[in-house]
C-alpha cells in the first residue's frame, strides 16, 4: 500500500485517468474518426517507444523495422488462409519477427554505428524482393500481385482491434520503464557509451545488445500485425517500405530521441500531421524530411528536451508535485 | 548443360556493368572517407541526376550526356549546402545525428523527384544507348560500354585531381588528420564542403549513365544506395582502385545470377550478398 | 610581435588557462616551459585559433587575432609544428611539404621554401617519394618542422619536438632551430627539459597548472631561486655554468 502511495505522484495520475479514458472511449460512444486515429496513435506509439530503445538507448540506429512489421503482418495474412484466427495470427506473427531477429543479428550485430544502419537498411528491402517473389499459400491478388486480403475479418469489431493496439501500446511504454530502471538498462549505457570498454569490463555485448532488438522486433511485430488487421490485406511495395521508418524515426525523434516521454509526443504530433496532411499526402514525405531535420538541428533532444530547458515547465511541476507530497502526509 | 561460351556475354556485361555501380559508388566513398559519414541520401541523389537529364532531355531536347552541363552545377550546389549548412552541424550534435539527417534528406528529395515527375518508371533513351556493338560473335548494349569508358575518365580524374591540385590535396590531408590540416592553413569546414560537391558532381555523372541502362522511379535511390554500399564494403573505402573492383564483383554477380537464376532474383541476391559480407568482414573485404 | 594578455581558456567545462600574458618578440627564441598537462598545448593551440579564450586578447603585429579560425591566423604568418607531429601518414613526404605551402602567400614562394627545407634537412630531399609514415621518429619530426617552414611563417610554435626522440636527434633539432632563427624567423618552443630550454632561448615562460608563475631573460632565470626549487635536481650553477 505504502509503495502503490509512493508512486503516486501527479504524472503517474494523469497518465492512469489517461488510460482510463481511452480504455471505455469506444463503449462511450467516441466517433469512428476519433477511434481510428488513435488506433495510429497506439500503433505508431508502440514502434516508437521501441525504436527509441533501440536507438536512443541502445545506440543502434536500426532501419529494419519495416522487417518486423512486415513479417508479422504477412504471417497473420498467410495464417488466415491456412485458418489461423488472426488473434493468434498476430502472437505467432511477433514470434516469428523475433526469431528473425535474432538471425540477422548475426550479421548485422558485427558492424557497429553507421554501418550497423546501413546493414539493417538492406532486410527490408531484401524482404520486399522475397515476398513478390515468394507465395507459399494460395490467395488473391493485391497491390504489385504479391500481396494478401487477410480473411476472416468480417465479424471482427473496431473496437476490438482498438483495445488490442491499446494494450500493445502500455505495454511498450510499461516494458521500456522496466528495461531502463533494470540491470540491462546499465548495460545499454555502458555500451553506448563505449562499447569497447563495456566488453573488457565482462559486459556480453553481443547478449545485451540482442535483448532489446529482440524485444523491440517482437513489440514492433505486434503492433504491425495489428494495423494490417485493421487495413484488412497486405502487399509488399508498401510493408517494406522507409515511410515506416520515417513514422518511427520522426516519431521519436520531434518528441525526444532518448528520452521517456518523448515517443508520446513525437507520436501525437505525428498523428496530428497525418491528419493535417491527408490533403497534401503527395507531400507528407517532404514535409516530414524538413521537420525531422529542423528539430534534430534546433533541438536535438526533442520537444521534451525543450521543456525541459523551460523554467517556467519545471516550476509548475516541482509545485504540483509539492503540494501532492504534502496532502499525502496530511 | 550450359556450354562455357554462354557465359561470356553475362561475364562481359558484369565487368562493363561494375564500371557503372564503380561510378555510383564514388561518391559515396568520397564522403565516407573524408568525412566519416556514410551518406543515405546517395543513391537519392544519384537519381535526382537522372531525372535533372530526364528534365533536360524532355523540356529542352538535349542530350542526356550534354545535360551533364546542368546536372554537375545543381548536384555540386546541392552537396556544398549540405555539407555547409546540414551536416557540418550534424557533426557536433551527436553521432546519429548526421545519419537521421541524412535519411530526411533521402526522402525530401525522394519526395521532390515524384512530386515533379511522378511516380512512374522514367528512362533516358536515346539513339546510341539503345544500339549495340559487337564484339567477336557477341552483342552488347552500347549504353553499357559507355558506362564503362565514363567510370574509368571519371575515376582517373577524380584521381589526378587529388594527387596534384591543392584543393586534391587539402581534401586528402583533412581526411587524415583533420587538426593537422588546420594548422597548415586549410579552412577544413570549406574543403568539406568541396569533398561532398565533389563527390556529388560523380553522383551527377552516374545518375545519367545510370539512367540510360536502367529504367527509374523516384524510390529507385535505396537501391542503388545499396548497391553503392556494397561496391565499398567490397573494395574498402577510399581507394578509388578497390571501389572500381567492388563494382566490377557486384555487375557480376547480378548478371552471372540473372543468367543462372532470372533476372527476378538478381537484386535479392546482391543484397544477400551484402549482408554476408557484412557479416564475415564487417569493415570491408580488400579494406584495411 | 605577439601580445597574449590575460586569457582564460576552457576545454569544454575544464579550464585550461587562467589570466595567461605572454610576449614574442621580433626575431627572439622563446621557450615555454611546464611539466605535462600544465597547460602548453593549450596556449599554443589557442594562438593558432584551434581554441578561443573566454576573457582575454591576442594581438599579432598590431591586429587582434582573438576570435580568427587556424586558416586565417597561418595566413597572417603563425605557424604551428604539432606536438606528436601530425604529419599526414598517408601521404608522401613531398605532398606532406606541399600541404605546408596551402595558404595564399606561402604558394607564391613554394619552390624557394622547399629548397630552404631541404638545406635544414638534406634528409628530406631522399626520402621526398616516401610515404610519410615510413619515415624515421626523427626525420617525421623534420618533415613537420619542414612543412611548417613551407607556410613562410613569420613565428613559429612548435610543441614538444624533442618528444621521444634520441638526445643525437634533439641537438641536431635545435641546430636547426638556431639556423631557421638566424634567417628571421621568430620562434617559440615549448618543452618540458628546463635546462634545456633556458640554455636554448633567450628568454623563457614557466607555466605551472595553467597558470604563468616565472619569466624572464635565461639569465635571470639562472639567477632565480625559484627554478631550482620547483625543478629539482638542478642547481642553477651547473645551468649557468653551460650557457
Ligand atoms: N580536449 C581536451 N578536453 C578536456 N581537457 C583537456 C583537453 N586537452 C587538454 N585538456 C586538459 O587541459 C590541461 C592542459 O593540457 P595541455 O595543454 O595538453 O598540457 P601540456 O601540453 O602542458 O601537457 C590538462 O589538464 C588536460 O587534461
Ligand atoms: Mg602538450
Amino acid at each position: 500500500m505504502k509503495f502503490l502511495v509512493s508512486r503516486l505522484t501527479i504524472g503517474n495520475v494523469i497518465v492512469g485517468a489517461i488510460v482510463i479514458i481511452l480504455v471505455v472511449l469506444p463503449v462511450a460512444g467516441g466517433p469512428r474518426e476519433w477511434l481510428l486515429y488513435l488506433l495510429l496513435f497506439f500503433i505508431y506509439l508502440a514502434m516508437a517507444n521501441m525504436w527509441n530503445l533501440l536507438a536512443g538507448y541502445s545506440g543502434l540506429i536500426s532501419l529494419c523495422q519495416p522487417a518486423f512489421l512486415g513479417i508479422a503482418g504477412y504471417a497473420v495474412a498467410m495464417g488466415t488462409w491456412v485458418s489461423i484466427p488472426w488473434w493468434l495470427g498476430i502472437i505467432g506473427g511477433a514470434i516469428i519477427a523475433g526469431i528473425f531477429a535474432i538471425l540477422i543479428a548475426f550479421p548485422v550485430f558485427r558492424l557497429s554505428g553507421i554501418y550497423f544502419a546501413i546493414g539493417t537498411l538492406v532486410v527490408p528491402e531484401a524482404l520486399r524482393l522475397l515476398f513478390f517473389l515468394w507465395k507459399p499459400v494460395g490467395g488473391e491478388l493485391q497491390g504489385g500481385g504479391a500481396g494478401y486480403i487477410i480473411k476472416g475479418l468480417a465479424d471482427v469489431q473496431m473496437s476490438t482491434i482498438y483495445w488490442t493496439a491499446l494494450g500493445i501500446a502500455v505495454a511498450s511504454a510499461v516494458i521500456m520503464r522496466i528495461i531502463l530502471n533494470s540491470r540491462l538498462g546499465l548495460g545499454l549505457a555502458a555500451i553506448r557509451d563505449n562499447e569497447r570498454a563495456a566488453a573488457s569490463c565482462g559486459v556480453n555485448t553481443f547478449r545485451i545488445k540482442l535483448y532489446p532488438f529482440l524485444i523491440s522486433a517482437v513489440i514492433t511485430g505486434l503492433a504491425g500485425a495489428v494495423f494490417y488487421v485493421y487495413q484488412g490485406y497486405i502487399e509488399p511495395s508498401s510493408t517494406f517500405n522507409v515511410k515506416w521508418t520515417m513514422i518511427i524515426l520522426l516519431a521519436t525523434v520531434i518528441g525526444g530521441l532518448r528520452t521517456e516521454g518523448g515517443p508520446i509526443i513525437g507520436t501525437i504530433i505525428v498523428v496530428f500531421l497525418y491528419f493535417l496532411l491527408a490533403r497534401y499526402a503527395g507531400y507528407s514525405l517532404l514535409i516530414q524530411g524538413v521537420i525531422l531535420i529542423a528539430i534534430m538541428l534546433l533541438s536535438p533532444q526533442g520537444i521534451v528536451g525543450i521543456m525541459r530547458n523551460t523554467r517556467f515547465y519545471r516550476a509548475i511541476f516541482q509545485l504540483a508535485n509539492r503540494r501532492l507530497a504534502n496532502a499525502k502526509t496530511e | 548443360m550450359t556450354d562455357v561460351g554462354t557465359l561470356v556475354s553475362p561475364i562481359i556485361m558484369g565487368i562493363l556493368l561494375g564500371g557503372l555501380y564503380a561510378l555510383i559508388a564514388l561518391g559515396l566513398s568520397m564522403v565516407f572517407g573524408v568525412m566519416r559519414l556514410i551518406n543515405l541520401a546517395h543513391g537519392d541523389l544519384v537519381i535526382l541526376g537522372s531525372y535533372i537529364a530526364f528534365a533536360c532531355m524532355t523540356y529542352l531536347g538535349m542530350d542526356p550526356i550534354l545535360s551533364l552541363v546542368i546536372a554537375i552545377p545543381v548536384l555540386f550546389g546541392i552537396g556544398f549546402f549540405i555539407q555547409q549548412f546540414l551536416m557540418s552541424r550534424a557533426f557536433a550534435i551527436s553521432a546519429e545525428a548526421p545519419l537521421i539527417i541524412a535519411f530526411g534528406i533521402a526522402l525530401i528529395i525522394q519526395n521532390t523527384n515524384q512530386i515533379m515527375w511522378t511516380p512512374l518508371s522514367r528512362g533516358l533513351t536515346t539513339a546510341y544507348s539503345l544500339s549495340s556493338f559487337h564484339l567477336g560473335s557477341y552483342q552488347f548494349p552500347l549504353s553499357y560500354l559507355l558506362n564503362f569508358i565514363a567510370a574509368v575518365v571519371v575515376m582517373l580524374a577524380l584521381r589526378e585531381f587529388l594527387r596534384r591540385t591543392y584543393l586534391g590535396k587539402a581534401i586528402t590531408a583533412a581526411s587524415q588528420d583533420r587538426r593537422a590540416a588546420q594548422l597548415m592553413g586549410i579552412n577544413t569546414k570549406m574543403i568539406y564542403g568541396f569533398a561532398f560537391a565533389i563527390a556529388m558532381i560523380c553522383a551527377a555523372i552516374a545518375g545519367i549513365f545510370l539512367g540510360m541502362t536502367f529504367p527509374f522511379t523516384p524510390t529507385s535511390g535505396i537501391q542503388f544506395l545499396i548497391i553503392a554500399f556494397g561496391v565499398v564494403i567490397i573494395g574498402g573505402l577510399g581507394s578509388i582502385f578497390g571501389t572500381f573492383l567492388g563494382g566490377i564483383i557486384l555487375g557480376l554477380v547480378q548478371t552471372l545470377t540473372g543468367f543462372f537464376f532470372g533476372p527476378a532474383t538478381q537484386m535479392l541476391f546482391i543484397y544477400v550478398i551484402v549482408l554476408v559480407i557484412l557479416a564475415i568482414r564487417p569493415k570491408g573485404l580488400l579494406g584495411r | 610581435m605577439l601580445k597574449v594578455r590575460d586569457i582564460d581558456v576552457f576545454h569544454e567545462t575544464f579550464q585550461a588557462l587562467w589570466n595567461v600574458s605572454l610576449d614574442v618578440r621580433k626575431g627572439e627564441m622563446l621557450a615555454l616551459i611546464g611539466a605535462n598537462t600544465s597547460g602548453k598545448s593549450t596556449l599554443l593551440d589557442t594562438i593558432s585559433g584551434l581554441l578561443h579564450p573566454t576573457k582575454g586578447s591576442i594581438e599579432f603585429e598590431g591586429k587582434d587575432i582573438t576570435k580568427l579560425d587556424p586558416y586565417q591566423i597561418v595566413e597572417l604568418g603563425i605557424t604551428q609544428v604539432p606536438e606528436g607531429r601530425g604529419i599526414f601518414p598517408e601521404m608522401t613526404a613531398l605532398d606532406n611539404l606541399v600541404i605546408g605551402s596551402y595558404s595564399r602567400q606561402a604558394r607564391a614562394k613554394r619552390e624557394q621554401n622547399l629548397k630552404k627545407v631541404y638545406e635544414h634537412f638534406p634528409i628530406l630531399e631522399g626520402r621526398k617519394k616516401q610515404t610519410a609514415k615510413t619515415l624515421s621518429g626523427g626525420e617525421q619530426q623534420m618533415l613537420s618542422i619542414g612543412r611548417g617552414l613551407m607556410a613562410d611563417p613569420k613565428l613559429m610554435l612548435l610543441d614538444e619536438m624533442s618528444l621521444g626522440l634520441a638526445p643525437i636527434i634533439v641537438n641536431e633539432l635545435f641546430k636547426a632551430l638556431r639556423e631557421i632563427r638566424e634567417t628571421g624567423i621568430t620562434i617559440l618552443f615549448v618543452e618540458q627539459n628546463v635546462r634545456r630550454s633556458i640554455q636554448e632561448a633567450d628568454r623563457a615562460y614557466i607555466l605551472e597548472n595553467g597558470r604563468v608563475t616565472l619569466s624572464g631573460t635565461s639569465a635571470e632565470l639562472c639567477e632565480e631561486e625559484q627554478v631550482k626549487k620547483a625543478y629539482f635536481g638542478i642547481t642553477t650553477a651547473e645551468i649557468c655554468e653551460e650557457k
